[in-house]
């Protein structure tokens, strides 16, 4: 029971980190009907700048972490002006494979601008953990469990009860009626885009201090983030949230009691049997994408 | 912002049509030429500019002294892109060139494994660093390793945890690559013959974001000693922390990346008070100390063994050559395999028929973020 | 039509003549090439790179077939690759059979792989299908390490065996090149081909395709499964040349490095494949003063992904193409198209279409509620109503892109209630979309070869060419019935509005349907083009054909139609001679007292 309940704690923590990226994903794809693989770029470019400001220049966490955000701001913006701005009118798959080289673009000149090694960055506590009776609660997961829940209410607020968010919903839904409507469609993307890569930074930030900060920390969490927007339904954000913890639990315990090393493949058998039996996504209705 | 079309795609092909032009230079047969094998660029190519320092130290040493036959030394180096068509690409390219009498393969043994086959075609001395056991037992003659294989690690860490920590039942975790499972296995084996049990051998995937259900697994094995083979230090450094973590406080000796510089600054305090074994221990000898002087001035880093091994293959393989008196591979093979009680910075070399030069390894202890020298361990088979 | 036989008969004989010195040469040259690969003394290096070459671009022709093609992705062909890899690395080294089987076996298993996995996500297209084959690609991975009995783990495979004959690298490197110069005789045919042909349609416009009697996804299938074929080839062959396999070598990055091949040369052409294979092989070998920095030269990797997406879509192929097409515009026809024959249907029903009960709710919106009408054979219908009338929804189940809620849809006394779009199309059901789907990278010709090709159609009888020949006849016939046969090599893009209407038609009308759907074919059209078009819709009731058409225009549906339906809020309100219809007060309030609505139009 104490390791269930162990395991338990960190497969949802890690599935909480899956959930954080995996809004990302689910805004884009749902602004711009576009998969964004380079959202877990955002995350690694994101810890990166933390690194470089909080522990090279030292200056205090929260002026880092403020400026990091805005440095993620402005790279949301060019990636929407570089990337996704240009092939607007064109079919999903250029856009795919352009924003697969905006990741590799964005991950090598990490690379070549700090080096391979991998980074150290503190935590915003300096307790490490609670041992709460036989379970052991690190408290960076306990932050991103309690992240993961402000951002997305923040983000139902957002979008059910604001002006701004709705204009959001309604350029989502139906490009041209939004513009008729004289909503400055461009803007809202771009205002996509900016927020999108906030999330991804305020995740990578958040997980640096769990899997240190490196180059590769971006790819493998926007993977799963991925599948499990995928398993949600896409486009859908309550569903991206549960196929996020889903996910991280289902690995966590496969990894316990099926395999260790074959972890990483139970996020993906899972998708490819989502794919195949229950296309829809969790509570979905869409079953193919929009015409 | 003007980028048209048109222009983008003349900028291209002249991009392309550049390198066309750059035509090679390089002298004929006024120098002695070795050829190396490294990852310029890639996943190690941090690693891989520790070791293009380490040889040139040597070089620099060898030519100062008056070089090789009385010529000068000169190393050419092709990138390996650590990956395995790269090393074979690097190789062919090097062994295309006829006056080049030997070379420097690779630290990884995937990558040793994928160019054996053209080493053995060609027939020249090949001095390699990968620790994969079986790399110097499958036939090849021309293969020379400069570091002690991981027979040689999985027999220390044995030896260290049950004679000098008196500690009989293990768990054993490794990484699923090359390297680990080699390692797992020489330290599975070591272990049974000196009558020790093993009550987990836990294999995990590199790169894995959590290690909770393999801490746990070690927890309720009931192990009262833990021993590990890492090849990253960002997996070393999570399992470490978790390990702590979850109330793991076993002892602990692992692998050679558990006190490299890395795998302390990301673990910790979580490692201190762990051990490890170590082909290179700056303290561990005289010729130790000395490369760890001469590697501080030329890279103002602390030397590691990513370039220890190259110092001591360059230094190893130009002594041998000179006194093999000529260029021929049959006869640098032979005084290589002669070369006994070379003190070098790995340790001492005495080669063995099958091209092993080390034949044990230095414990280190992890004293609160400082690597002390424990002891040397050798074995004479 | 005698006229007409005696035409045909030298065409044929040009367009078989053509292909044939084409394929002689071809042949020459590849010979030509693998005996200087054999003979030429490269060193080991150059050798390396060759091999490497030849054999990556074999795989890089599956993804012009899958991308290029057929418009799907496939981010995991370094896992088919590595499927024929290991296949040859196990069978020789392990089991000691020979190279020849080893190679089959491993491009079979990556054949029966790829049409496995095509087979359970090609229905869901797009974003899905880069997840899962990057899925399936970290699976095989895993696989390839984990599984120590039986792949070795990451050790890999040594001392992998070459066949007897090709045993030297030279050898071996010319059988590499015979392999490369089949596949490429292979793929740069296959546009040409059925197959080629409703790939390239179902990359243009799915929908259209479907409506065309194309099976659009076991077109899919096929593509993938092919794609995975070619993986397996190129990746046994690579075993054999490099003798070592390791499961990095079959990794994600190796299948964006195959993708980005295959976009940078052209993803259209097998010579834009190796080009661009070529190119990233030489490259990283040339560039190398970048590579002194670890990341730069990756990170302009990844910036020339994206400009060459951005300004070169086509590829370096596609681009310098665009220069050579300009030289090399191909011959106009000798002769004039023949006329176009339109075959009645053969059962003698008394209505072509019969439609009962139908109906069609999205959610709690009744689009259609309960429509029942049939169209007799050889009339011109109008289905008219009111905008949100659900006109177009009507049109959408009958051609079974919407099922149906409820009701019964019987085309020439056969019910085709649960058919998909293709079977209809084969059942003998033609139709036009509102806002025109041509096949936009094709030419007029192209698109109606399309159409003429449903299965189904038989070309009329005569003694007229078979084949791809009688093909090209029947769509220039269609053509030169809507009066655009001259221009039947132009591209789509180039043509008017109004023109690609009568494009879409004559795609239609090649098909020889039993009854012809037109979605508001006069919708966008200016007032020369509208009385062009009702010329047209007279001319085609006058060979006898049923039509079912939806239009605003009354003066158009007044002109041709002889029966009239109409639709409002999804109820028929008013169905019978047209004369009648138009006067029922029903229909006049209907038009005159309704609110324009636009919640529902497809």
């Amino acid at each position: 029971m104490d390791l269930i309940l162990q395991l338990l704690f960190t497969g949802i923590g890690i599935g909480a980190v899956y959930a954080l990226v995996a809004l990302g994903f689910v805004l884009i794809f749902r602004a711009t009907n576009v998969v964004n693989f380079a959202q877990g770029e955002f995350s690694m470019v994101a810890a990166f700048v933390m690194v470089v400001l909080s522990v090279d220049l030292g200056w205090p966490y929260w002026v880092s972490f403020l400026l990091s955000l805005c440095a993620m701001a402005l790279v949301g913006a060019v990636f929407n002006l570089g990337v996704y701005y240009p092939l607007r009118h064109r079919s999903f798959l250029p856009v795919i494979i352009a924003t697969i080289g905006a990741s590799i673009f964005l991950a090598n000149s990490v690379l070549a601008l700090y080096g391979p090694q991998p980074q150290v960055l503190q935590g915003w506590f300096d307790t490490p953990g609670i041992q709460l009776g036989p379970v052991y609660l690190d408290s960076q997961y306990l932050l991103i469990i309690a992240v993961t829940i402000v951002l997305v209410a923040f983000q139902y607020w957002f979008f059910e009860h604001t002006l701004l968010g709705k204009k959001l919903q309604a350029t989502s839904q139906d490009k041209e009626m939004a513009s008729l409507l004289g909503i400055p469609v461009s803007a809202m993307i771009m205002l996509t885009f900016v927020y999108s890569a906030l999330l991804g930074g305020i995740a990578g930030i958040l997980v640096a201090p769990i899997l240190f900060v490196s180059i590769q920390m971006g790819a493998t969490i926007a993977l799963k983030a991925f599948a499990a927007t995928i398993i949600g339904g896409f486009g859908d954000v309550a569903g991206a949230i549960i196929g996020g913890l889903a996910l991280g639990v289902i690995e966590t315990f496969g990894a316990a009691y099926v395999s260790v090393p074959y972890k990483d493949g139970f996020a993906f058998l899972v998708l490819v049997l989502f794919l195949i039996f229950r296309p829809q996504g969790l509570f979905g209705e869409r079953v193919a994408e929009k015409a | 912002m003007k980028l048209t079309r048109r222009g983008f795609s003349g900028a291209l092909a002249a991009s392309l049509a550049a390198p066309a032009f750059i035509s090679r230079a390089g002298a004929q047969g006024t120098t002695l030429k070795l050829g190396m094998c490294a990852p310029v660029t890639g996943p190690a190519a941090e690693q891989g500019r520790y070791a293009q320092t380490g040889a040139k130290i040597a070089l620099d040493a060898v030519n100062k002294a008056g070089g090789v036959l009385g010529k000068q030394v000169e190393l050419i180096i092709e990138d390996d892109q650590t990956t395995n068509p790269g090393i074979v690409l690097a190789f062919s390219k090097l062994a295309a060139q006829e006056d080049i009498v030997a070379f420097l393969g690779s630290i990884r043994s995937t990558q040793v494994h994928a160019m054996a086959p053209d080493v053995l075609k060609l027939g020249k001395p090949v001095m390699i660093g990968g620790t994969d056991p079986a790399l110097t037992h499958m036939g090849n003659q021309w293969l020379f390793r400069f570091r002690p294989n991981d027979s040689y690690s999985g027999r220390v860490l044995a030896d260290y945890g049950v004679n000098t920590l008196g500690k009989k039942k293990w768990a054993i975790v490794h990484s699923t690559d090359a390297f680990g499972t080699a390692g797992g296995k020489a330290l599975t084996e070591a272990l049974g013959k000196i009558g020790a049990t093993v009550a987990l051998d836990q294999g995990y995937a590199n790169q894995s974001q959590d290690f909770t259900p393999v801490v746990l697994a070690v927890k309720q094995s009931g192990a009262d000693i833990l021993g590990s083979y890492f090849t990253f230090e960002n997996d070393l450094g999570i399992f470490a922390r978790q390990l702590r973590q979850l109330g793991v406080n076993v002892p602990y000796v692992g692998s050679p990346s558990i006190v490299n510089v890395s795998a302390l600054k990301l673990a910790g305090p979580a490692l201190y008070g762990t051990f490890g074994v170590a082909d290179y221990a700056e303290d561990s000898s005289e010729a130790a100390k000395a490369y760890g002087k001469l590697y501080r001035e030329a890279a103002k880093l602390p030397p590691d063994n990513q370039s220890a091994w190259t110092y001591d293959a360059i230094t190893i393989l130009c002594a041998a050559i000179n006194k093999a008196g000529k260029t021929d591979p049959q006869a640098i093979r032979e005084a290589i395999l002669a070369t006994k009680g070379h003190a070098g910075a790995e340790g001492t070399y005495n080669f063995d028929a099958n091209g092993d030069g080390l034949h044990g390894y230095n414990v280190v202890k992890n004293d609160k973020g400082n690597i002390l020298f424990d002891k040397h361990i050798d074995f004479n088979d | 039509m005698s006229a007409t036989a005696q035409a045909a008969k030298p065409v044929a004989a040009r367009r078989f003549r053509g292909p044939f010195a084409g394929a002689l040469a071809y042949a020459a040259i590849a010979a030509l090439a693998a005996v200087a690969a054999v003979y030429t003394p490269f060193d080991d290096y150059i050798l390396h790179i060759l091999v490497e070459t030849a054999t990556y671009a074999i795989a890089v022709f599956g993804l012009t077939v899958v991308l290029g093609l057929c418009g799907q992705i496939n981010l995991a062909q370094a896992a088919f690759f590595g499927l024929g890899a290991y296949a040859v690395g196990l069978g020789t080294a392990d089991l000691h059979v020979s190279f020849w089987l080893a190679l089959v076996a491993g491009a079979g298993v990556a054949l029966v792989m790829g049409a496995l996995l095509g087979m359970s996500t090609l229905r869901l297209g797009g974003h899905y299908l880069a997840m899962v084959t990057i899925s399936f690609q970290q699976i095989l991975t895993l696989v390839m390490i984990n599984w120590i009995p039986v792949t070795h783990g990451p050790d890999g495979i040594g001392n992998i065996a070459r066949p007897a004959l090709f045993a030297s690298g030279h050898g071996f490197l010319g059988l590499c090149v015979i392999a490369l110069a089949l596949v490429g005789y292979v793929v740069w045919h296959l546009p040409e081909t059925k197959l080629g042909r409703s790939m390239r349609a179902v990359r243009d416009n799915e929908l259209a395709a479907s409506v065309s009697g194309i099976d659009v996804y076991r077109v899919k299938v096929a593509a993938f499964a092919l794609c995975a074929l070619l993986g397996g080839l190129g990746g046994g062959l690579f075993a054999g040349g490099f003798s070592y396999v390791s499961p990095d070598q079959f990794s994600f990055a190796e299948s964006i490095v195959f993708l980005t091949m295959a976009l940078l040369g052209g993803v259209a052409s097998p010579i834009g494949a190796l080009i661009g294979t070529a190119l990233l092989i030489v490259l990283p070998e040339t560039l190398r003063f970048l590579k002194s920095v670890p990341g730069l030269y990756l990170a302009i990797y990844g910036l020339a992904v994206i400009l060459i997406i951005r300004f070169m879509p086509d590829g370096i192929w596609g681009f310098a193409q665009t220069y050579l097409r300009r030289l090399m515009r191909p011959a106009p026809f000798a002769q004039a198209a023949p006329d176009l024959v339109l075959v009645p249907a053969k059962i003698e029903a008394p209505s072509a279409l019969e439609v009962e009960g139908l109906s069609k709710h999205f959610g709690g919106l009744k689009a259609v509620d309960g429509v029942s009408f049939s169209v007799q054979r050889g009339s011109v219908h109008a289905l008219i109503g009111p905008n949100g009338s659900g006109k177009t929804t009507t049109l959408n189940v009958l051609s079974g892109l919407y099922a149906p809620t409820a009701g019964k849809i019987a085309l020439d006394a056969h019910d085709i209630t649960g058919l998909p779009p293709h079977a209809r199309t084969a059942a003998g059901l033609g139709r036009t979309f509102q806002n025109i789907r041509l096949f936009r990278s094709m030419s007029a010709l192209e698109n109606v070869v399309i159409g003429a090709e449903r299965k189904g159609n038989e070309i009329p009888p005569g003694d007229l060419p078979r084949g791809h020949a009688a093909l090209v006849e029947r769509a220039r016939a269609a053509l030169g019935f809507v009066g655009l046969e001259g221009r039947s090599r132009d591209p789509i893009t180039s043509f008017s509005y109004g023109h690609q209407r009568l494009i879409e038609i004559a795609r239609a009308l090649a098909g020889n349907p039993t009854l012809l759907l037109l979605d508001e074919p006069a919708a966008g059209l200016n007032s020369t083009e509208k009385l062009e078009l009702r010329g047209l819709l007279k001319r085609i009731a006058a060979k006898g054909l049923t039509i079912l058409i939806i239009d605003h225009d009354m003066a158009l549906v007044s002109d041709v139609a002889s029966h009239i339906t109409v639709l409002n809020f999804g109820r028929r309100i008013a169905d019978g001679v047209a004369a009648e219809v138009l006067r029922n007060p029903d229909v006049i309030a209907a038009y005159l007292g309704a609110e324009p609505d636009v919640a529902h139009r497809a």
